[in-house]
């Protein structure tokens, strides 16, 4: 029973981590074969508790609930322990692995992919000096993506979640001396953190109403609520709402989006791990994770399609005018999660989850692909490409594989999953949410055709592009077994043979069935993906017309120019930072300096002042302590003489002096 | 018979005489003089009531020795200490005693 040491998945690259921190220069590739070590182990557990949840091969007694929203007889296994509690507390905070099927899928596309790219790094980090740091913080990424998926709880999933972050703030920054990575390094971990935010509030909403973090419990709350017809919506809603803020930051979606193209600034093989296999996933994964929240909230659902629908759609039309072949990819990344978000939003949870799996192996096959052609031209400017097809004959073909897979035309996996999204969408009946989700079919087909021509068809446009060189084997090999998936990771989940839906599933049976609107939203895909592709080739292979004629006048030109300036949101984020949020620092900074420095400063002040005034008594001269004593004498004798018999009456007899006058008796 | 009012208004002068010396003159040495003219008014308060209250007791007149005494060992300390001034300074100035103030 494998499942029992599943906590151990997390625990290989974690281990790795300082290992290769202290001693990566004593390793083998600077540290680089021990991570492949680690990375593998956990791949290789994933799928030994894999093959044990397929054959339904649990421990009796730590079996979760036999769910029945949570897809029915879905068989769970979950073993936590208590980490901290105080009295008081509804239910004690935890640590524990919880693992059903999404689990076992996110393992093995998380520890498959990631293993890839770390061979694939070897080849690419060779010349790089600082291995030893590069290896372990990808080690320690995997293992805290590894470890955000097995979490039981809403804590330690956000504990890892954090940690995600920290680890992309890394990787992204890894050349830090290049200010742009380490703008955009921090660029990236504060725009997360905006739903890093929101997600915690979440968990603090969802600990206040059902006095648990537990993933199950809240399930079976929230299931028992609904049989005695007590289930708050509108509280429902808030939280669901509030954790999708997490997923928005944590996965790119509009409006938080504009972290992930910058993030580029980091090497090739981190985009590949963030945007495919890791961080990106971990929002999707949120949602799917904790599905149960949105499932009976439709305005929650509702809000998931549309931000994920609008994602898609404008991060494609963003990723038409880009030059930069690793920006392209990063914005389709974008608008690919935009459509895992509008699957989950409109009940395709399957649909989503079969299109993240098939997008981590494509995604990362084309960033890999894109690092090999990086990595022999030393630019990322697809304008210096062209010709590639002859110099880097593997790099293309694997490449190809890629792009006729995300673009959906038969049989690559990108069209099974993506034709399921698009009929779910169908059958939800939100038309306007369709025609985006089409049209983001068309403009993926459009861009990614344009840098396919631009990248491999033609001539050469530069000399580095005349010289390129195929990568070594140690490179190409994982793209092969990339190509290889991503061709074929689809065929686990036809409409006719559905055996992935089987698999994840949050209870819906038999929609995703082949009947004749299925098919003709099949071809309707294949067709948009077609004209896509054929608009490529006339603008950028055969120039029978060029981009240039359009872009140059009428509304064309403004629409290009929109879109290259990212439709102005960068801008809007700028000018609230730097109106509203610099205002407000500067009304503070105002705040502080008058205000509390104002009082520090005017006590001490005063203090000083009035010692300047009072030390003028302090003269010096002795003269002038003279004139003191005889003032002071003379109030001295004033006071025996008028005020002390003055006083007798309250004094009583006190000095004894009531009756003493001191101007009798001398014999005047 | 002289009354004693007589010899307290005398000392009185004599008190205010040498308080005016001190308080305006500059030279050291004029006000050690004054110093001891105030010394000598007390003197005489002393030296009249005793003979007033007490004729045959004397105990003023012998306060006015002590006090005598006590005077002109002042006025040496006084006096070396203004000569070391002259010799830091040149001059017998008491204002240029400010240094001493802080």
């Amino acid at each position: 029973m494998w499942v029992e040491w599943a906590w151990l998945i997390p625990v290989f690259p974690l281990v790795a981590f300082p290992l290769i921190l202290f001693f990566g220069k004593k390793i083998p590739k600077g540290g680089g074969l021990l991570a492949i070590v680690a990375v593998a182990l956990s791949f290789i557990l994933s799928l030994l508790v894999l093959v044990d949840v397929t054959q339904g091969n649990l421990p009796a007694a730590a079996s979760g609930a036999e769910g029945e929203g949570g897809g029915e007889g879905v068989a769970v296994y979950e073993s936590s322990m208590t980490w901290a509690g105080v009295p008081g507390m509804k239910s004690p905070l935890e640590v524990g692995v919880q693992i059903d099927h999404l689990t076992c899928l996110m393992l093995i596309v998380v520890s498959l992919i990631s293993l890839l790219i770390v061979i694939f790094s070897i080849g690419y980090m060779a010349h790089e000096e600082a291995k030893p740091r590069y290896y372990a913080e990808i080690s320690l990424f995997i293992g805290v993506m590894l470890g955000l998926v097995v979490a039981n709880n809403f804590l330690l999933l956000f504990i890892f979640w954090e940690l995600v972050g920290l680890c992309s703030y890394l990787l992204i920054g890894f050349w830090y001396k290049k200010p742009e990575a380490a703008a955009a390094a921090k660029k990236a971990f504060l725009v997360t953190r905006v739903g890093d935010i929101l997600f915690l509030v979440g968990i603090i909403a969802i600990y206040n109403s059902f006095g648990t973090l537990n993933f199950q419990d809240i399930q079976e709350q929230i299931k028992a609520a609904l049989a005695g017809n007590a289930l708050d919506v509108g509280a429902l809603t808030t939280m669901a709402l509030l954790v999708f803020g997490g997923a928005v930051g944590k996965s790119a979606q509009f409006p938080l989006h504009v972290w992930l193209p910058d993030a580029m600034e980091g090497p090739t093989t981190v985009s590949a791990l963030i945007h495919a296999a890791t961080m990106v996933n971990a929002g999707v994964y949120l949602v799917a994770r904790s599905y149960f929240l949105f499932e009976h909230a439709p305005d929650a659902l509702l809000t998931v399609a549309w931000i994920g629908g609008v994602t898609a759609f404008m991060a494609a039309s963003m990723a038409m005018v880009q030059h930069d072949i690793k920006r392209v990819l990063a914005y389709s990344t974008v608008s690919q999660l935009g459509y895992m978000m509008l699957a989950l939003g409109v009940g395709g949870y399957s649909a989503s989850m079969f299109h993240l799996q098939n997008h981590a192996f494509f995604k990362a096959l084309m960033f890999l692909a894109a690092a090999s052609i990086i990595h022999s031209m030393n630019t990322n400017d697809m304008r210096q490409m062209g010709g590639l097809r002859k110099k880097m004959k593997l790099t293309y073909i694997t490449m190809t594989v890629g792009v006729i897979a995300i673009t959906g035309v038969l049989p690559l996996s990108g069209f099974w999953s993506k034709d399921e999204i698009i009929v779910t969408v169908f059958h939800s009946g939100n038309l306007p949410l369709l025609f985006l989700a089409v049209l983001t079919a068309f403009f993926t087909a459009f861009y990614m055709f344009r840098l396919w021509y631009l990248t491999f068809a033609g001539e050469p446009r530069s000399d580095e592009a005349g010289h390129a060189h195929e990568s070594p084997y140690i490179m190409t090999a994982p793209l092969i077994i990339l190509a290889g998936f991503a061709a074929t990771t689809g065929f686990i989940g036809t409409p006719w043979w559905p055996r992935f839906q089987e698999f994840v599933r949050w209870g819906e049976h038999g929609e995703a069935g082949f009947d004749l609107v299925s098919a003709g939203l099949m071809g309707l895909s294949v067709g948009v993906a077609v004209v896509g592709l054929y608009l490529a080739y006339v603008l950028y292979s055969r120039k029978s017309a060029s981009p240039d004629d359009y872009i140059s006048a009428g509304a064309w030109r403004s629409i290009h120019k929109l879109v290259t300036e990212k439709y102005y949101l960068d801008h809007l984020y700028l000018a609230f930072a730097n109106k509203v949020i610099y205002g407000f620092s500067r009304l503070s900074d105002w705040f502080d300096i008058k205000v509390i420095d104002g009082a520090v400063n005017g006590i001490s002040n005063g203090a000083v002042g009035s010692g300047e005034r009072w030390k003028r008594l302090v003269s010096g001269n002795v003269q002038h302590y003279a004139v003191g004593i005889v003032i002071g004498m003379c109030l001295l004798l004033l006071l025996m003489a008028y005020a002390l018999p003055a006083l007798s009456g309250l004094l009583g007899d006190w000095p004894g002096l009531s009756n003493w006058h001191w101007w009798e008796g001398w014999g005047w | 018979m002289i009354p004693l009012s007589a010899f307290l208004v005398f000392s009185a002068m004599l008190f205010c005489i040498g308080l005016y010396g001190v308080l305006t003159r500059r030279s050291a040495i004029v006000t050690l003089m004054s110093i001891d003219i105030m010394l000598n008014a007390a003197n005489i308060n002393f030296v009249a009531f005793s003979a007033y209250s007490s004729p045959f007791e004397l105990s003023g007149q012998v306060f006015t020795v002590l006090s005598i005494v006590i005077a002109a060992a002042e006025t040496a300390v006084g006096l070396a200490i203004m000569l070391a001034v002259y010799r830091l300074k040149g001059r017998m100035n008491v204002r240029l005693l400010k240094e001493l103030k802080w």
